[in-house]
């Protein structure tokens, strides 16, 4: 095999590889060692590889590739990346092959009455979207929308779904620039043709600015909140009365028909250290939570004591968090520049970044990790583009160009779609991304 | 004395010259008839007198005694015989041998001792003193008349004539060159007759000696056998003809087979008259140059890179507005934006995402809008014609509102002022339509300024000369005028950000007024034609004032009263200026449609003078109606800085 090749074209030089893969059988080639012209490109290996599944499987239907060399997605010609990294070209190349990270379907858009602030895919049931017009809304899919949650007198900015272990139903919490909280409850099952309102069953009153966001507890006993007013405050999420003293009943008495009793409550603990606008707090372990902040910095929190533990300071404003990849340990965030930064707290030392992403063209909205895989991670951005990353490669695995305006929110959803919503008050899913 | 000749002949070995001894013994002879203490010598006993020796030379005796008999001469010791006894003997060297007497004699101790005082030249006997005190015998002090009574001579006063004519004759002979007092000079016989004649030194010894420019020295293509390289081609010649004359070339060179054939040089007079007259019509001028290095020149500044983080580029954009957005105002807090603007509408924007929050509506142009510096308390002071309104942004949580409600309630009093001259100047109303006080001026207003507190603000009428500045209290509702006389026409007033003092520009200068002691403090003269724009250092001590036509002053109040730097930067009229609340930043932006951006580092050390460094040049906004940016401000908590353009949108520059 190796001899015919060299004779068919000799103008080009050529490297021995062998293809490897962790796919399942009908996406596996034979593991021998196959000389290839050194000057193709992904798209190159991607139809050599389709071909030769092709050869075994003659049903099989063309999908693209994507191709890891010691750990790094190839994104040149292959001459060129073994120049790069001075990998010699003498021995027999090993290639893995994994599936092509890129959305394969754009489902239609669910548009909103205004922006759409705010979106939370975490329970693969459903989509929570926060809203301008201070609504926020269930999505069970694209443009089915169950639920209206009505109640706040502003703008969401924040919503959040809580993952409550042992009680039926769901519960979600929304962050208003009313100042305020709320916590809301409802069921999937019901499918009904109009969407059902509900109202929050306990608000959250003490912060004295505008609430800018809000994280579950991984329990979803608490909740914390970021706010304008530079505090961080821990909520309790049940709804029982017996906490006594921290809950009071406020019966609604302006509103005749809807005559339900409303709780309030107040925060259990309020973590003070920021100087400017919290915009962005994640609670991914039970003890500890980050928070980012206009105040260029990125503070980790002990949820117990509310001892600020460390700091990781950058230079521009942070308006998105989100912790995830390796072990769950890296921090990610993004704010008022064009770079996407990830942090590794582990690393001692040093608060440089480990990775920096700048494809993005204005202010980054959102960055969120794939809950499942330790390299994939979203982000989106005022330019209107939403990009998929790969920590193994510099560039972005694919930009989603659907929105006409600012992005101002993205997630993953399902685990293998992309929900983002804008100025231009439509929220996207772009879904068929086979992420693992 | 008698010895001394003795001793020396005995020196001399016995040899006696004849002659000296005679005068020797002629000279002790009579010394002894001459020596005045006797007493102290031996008489002789030789009693021949004075008579030469040699008489007695042949003669058994030497002399007679006393009683005249021969005295014998004593045997002769042969040479070594006596060298024997004087070697053996150790007083030899004081023992003189006495011809005249033919004995030895032994010089005693007191006798060497005078010998030893005259050979050092002492006086012979050591009891004489030679200096003894002197003794004045005549005392003047007593005396009544001088030695010589004579008078001074005339002499001793006129100088002295010989002298005189002795200079003289010096002189004359100096001038007629019989006395030369420096060696003469050497000619120098040679010179160097290709050397650079600017240089030579011994000619530039005059003062305005300015050499003659050198003509140019012959080439090889005026060799009469040039390389053919040179030889231009029939073509060229032919091209030359086609040359303004001037530009043609003086000289072609052509080969000559050798030096006998060269023909004469057509052009050889007309070449020296040329360069005759270039020597004598050219002006030649001596021009001092001075090598300065032009980097040199420039102020050591400190990089950019290190003076970050400063507004460089232009992330967000604010559209809405449907004509030239005139004024911004930032929230203390840094989360919200009011921008007001020609087509009559005041807007609240969301900083962080640019989504326009609110839009009231005027009839008129707004001209200024400002937010009550309190975090606690946003609300929003716009101008609009005569009118200035204090507006509820509806932000903030309940028991915030529920205190701006009640701070924006008026209530016209029952019974009206009666002193008419404040109601003409302002009135208050209760405004339903906007959910606001409307404040009504007699004229038109163009500025609105809070102090830092938030209660009181300042508004600035410019056609309404004596009571052109206002000051009002929000929470009593009252209206007062300034205290001072106002010169000029006032542009725009600032209160101090941490004393009572408050500013008011004029066209030309800017004055600082103490607000408690209600007297003029400072005047700071600008120099400037036109003052458009003011603003004042957190810190207080500095001021910068953009002016009409393009220049911006920097005012150091502990300094002078003179500007202590001007910029200018902008070709067109700077609109308005702008610090920095924490970052040591600030910004002017001018109908030039950009905005600078300058690092402005004010010291706490007073010795140090604030360093003023230009940063960035901020562009993006379009001209429209030949209005530029009309308004910049910087956000209050970030290195950012928003500007208005009178392009109807508002952008915000990030680090």
């Amino acid at each position: 095999m190796d001899i015919d090749g060299v004779n068919e074209e000799e103008n080009s030089r050529r490297v021995q590889v062998r293809f490897v893969t962790k796919l399942k059988p009908p996406m596996t080639v034979p593991p021998l060692p196959i000389a290839i012209p050194s000057n193709l490109t992904r798209l190159g290996l991607s139809t050599l590889v389709n071909n030769l599944i092709q050869n075994g499987n003659p049903d099989w239907n063309t999908q693209p590739f994507d191709f890891l060399i010691d750990g790094e997605l190839v994104r040149m010609s292959l001459d060129k990346f073994l120049l790069a990294k001075s990998i010699s070209a003498e021995k027999i190349l090993e290639i893995e092959y994994i599936k092509a990270v890129a959305p394969r379907k754009e489902e239609e858009p669910s548009l909103h009455d205004d922006w759409v602030s705010s979106v939370d895919g975490s329970d693969p049931r459903f989509i929570v979207t926060g809203c301008y017009d201070s609504l926020a809304r269930v999505w069970k899919a694209a443009g089915e929308c169950t639920h209206i949650l009505e109640g706040h007198s502003d703008v969401i900015a924040s919503v959040g779904v809580i993952n409550r272990k042992g009680v039926e139903g769901i519960t979600v919490a929304t962050a208003s620039k009313d100042c305020t909280l709320r916590l809301w409850k409802f069921d999937t099952e019901d499918s009904i043709n109009d969407p059902i309102r509900i109202r929050a069953f306990k608000i959250l009153r003490g912060h004295t600015k505008s609430v800018q966001c809000v994280a579950a507890q991984n329990t979803g006993d608490m909740v914390c909140s970021g706010s304008w007013d530079s505090m961080i405050k821990l909520w309790q999420t049940n709804d029982s009365q017996s906490d006594g003293d921290l809950v009071s009943i406020k019966k609604r008495k302006g509103n005749d028909q809807a005559d339900e009793s409303q709780l309030e409550g107040e925060a259990v603990s309020t973590l003070v250290g920021h100087t400017q606008c919290v915009s962005s707090v994640v609670w991914p372990q039970q003890e500890t939570i980050y928070s980012a902040s206009w105040d260029h910095s990125i503070r980790l929190w002990d949820a117990e004591t509310g001892k600020n533990s460390s700091d990781i300071f950058c230079t521009k404003v942070l308006n998105c968090l989100d912790v995830g990849g390796e072990s769950s340990a890296l921090i990610a965030a993004g704010g008022s520049d064009p770079i996407l930064r990830i942090w590794d707290p582990r690393k001692p030392g040093t608060s440089a970044p480990v990775f920096q992403f700048s494809s993005h063209a204005s202010w980054i909205s959102a960055c969120k990790w794939h809950d499942k895989s330790w390299f994939h991670l979203v982000s989106s951005s005022y330019d209107g583009k939403v990009m998929l990353w790969d920590l193994r490669t510099a560039w972005p695995l694919a930009v989603i160009e659907s929105h006409k305006d600012k992005v101002l929110c993205a997630d993953w959803w399902k685990g293998d779609s992309v929900i983002s919503g804008g100025a231009d008050s439509k929220l996207c899913i772009s879904s068929g991304i086979s992420v693992l | 004395m008698r010895y001394t000749g003795v001793v020396n002949s005995d020196v001399d070995d016995g040899l006696h010259n004849d002659q000296e001894n005679q005068s020797n013994s002629s000279e002790s002879h009579q010394g002894v008839e001459e020596s005045d203490s006797s007493e102290d010598e031996v008489a002789p006993r030789n009693t021949v007198g004075d008579v030469p020796l040699v008489w007695y030379k042949d003669e058994e005796h030497i002399g007679y005694d006393l009683d005249g008999k021969k005295i014998k001469k004593r045997t002769r010791k042969d040479k070594v015989e006596s060298f024997l006894e004087s070697a053996d003997d150790a007083k030899n060297w004081l023992k003189v041998y006495d011809e005249y007497n033919d004995e030895e004699v032994e010089v005693t101790k007191k006798e060497l001792k005078l010998i030893t005082r005259l050979l050092k030249g002492k006086a012979p006997h050591s009891d004489f003193d030679p200096y003894a005190p002197y003794v004045d015998w005549f005392k003047w002090d007593d005396a009544k008349h001088p030695l010589s009574n004579a008078p001074e001579p005339k002499r001793r006063f006129i100088p002295s004539k010989w002298e005189s004519k002795k200079v003289v004759k010096l002189v004359r002979a100096i001038r007629m060159g019989l006395i030369k007092r420096d060696k003469p000079k050497e000619e120098q016989q040679f010179y160097h007759l290709w050397g650079d004649d600017s240089s030579s030194t011994e000619k530039a010894n005059h003062l305005s000696f300015i050499p003659a420019p050198k003509s140019k020295l012959p080439g090889h293509e005026e060799s009469y056998n040039p390389s053919l390289e040179y030889i231009p081609t029939q073509e060229e010649i032919n091209s030359y003809q086609l040359m303004f004359e001037e530009d043609r070339p003086k000289f072609i060179p052509r080969r000559y087979t050798s030096l006998r054939s060269i023909p004469a040089y057509d052009n050889a007079v007309k070449d020296v008259f040329e360069r005759c007259l270039d020597l004598y019509l050219c002006p030649r001028v001596r021009k001092k140059r001075i090598n300065i290095d032009p980097e040199s020149l420039k102020p050591k500044l400190p990089s950019r890179r290190d003076l970050k983080p400063y507004p460089v580029t232009c992330y967000l954009e604010y559209k809405g507005h449907t004509d030239a957005v005139v004024s911004i105002s930032i929230e203390a807090s840094g989360q919200w934006l009011a921008s007001g603007s020609l087509d009559g509408t005041v807007r609240i924007w969301e900083v962080e995402t640019g989504r326009c929050l609110r839009v009231w509506e005027f009839e008129e142009a707004v001209k200024f809008v400002a937010w009550n510096p309190l975090r606690e308390i946003p609300i929003v002071a716009v101008s609009v014609g005569q009118e200035v309104f204090i507006l509820n942004t509806g932000l903030g949580d309940e028991e915030e509102q529920k205190k701006i409600k009640e701070l924006l309630h008026y209530e016209t009093p029952v019974a009206p002022d009666d002193s008419g001259d404040k109601v003409s100047v302002a009135s208050w109303h209760q405004d339903d339509k906007h959910e606001g006080i409307r404040l009504r001026h007699f004229k038109t207003v163009s500025s609105v300024e809070w102090h830092r507190k938030g209660d009181y603000f300042s508004t600035v009428m410019p056609a309404g000369e004596s009571r052109a500045v206002l000051i009002h209290q929000l929470s009593k509702k009252h209206t007062q005028r300034i205290p001072f006389k106002l010169r000029g026409l006032p542009v725009s007033s600032l209160f101090h950000p941490t004393k009572k003092i408050f500013f008011i520009s004029t066209k030309k200068n800017v004055r600082a007024y103490d607000l408690q002691k209600q007297k003029l403090i400072k005047k700071l003269e600008t120099g400037l034609r036109e003052v458009s724009s003011i603003s004042v250092h957190p810190g207080g001590d500095n001021i910068i004032v953009g002016s009409r036509e393009g220049k911006l002053c920097w005012f150091d109040m502990d300094l002078s009263s003179k500007p202590y730097r001007i910029l200018k930067c902008h070709p067109k009229d700077i609109t308005n200026v702008a610090f920095h609340r924490s970052y040591p930043l600030f910004a002017s932006c001018s109908d030039d449609c950009t905005a600078y951006v300058f690092h402005g580092m004010v010291y706490s050390d007073l010795n140090q003078n604030p360093l003023i460094v230009p940063l960035e040049i901020l562009r993006g906004h379009t001209s429209s109606n030949g209005r530029g940016v009309m308004d910049c401000k910087f956000h209050p908590r970030q290195p950012w800085l928003f500007t208005a353009g009178a392009d109807s949108v508002i952008k915000l520059y990030c680090h």
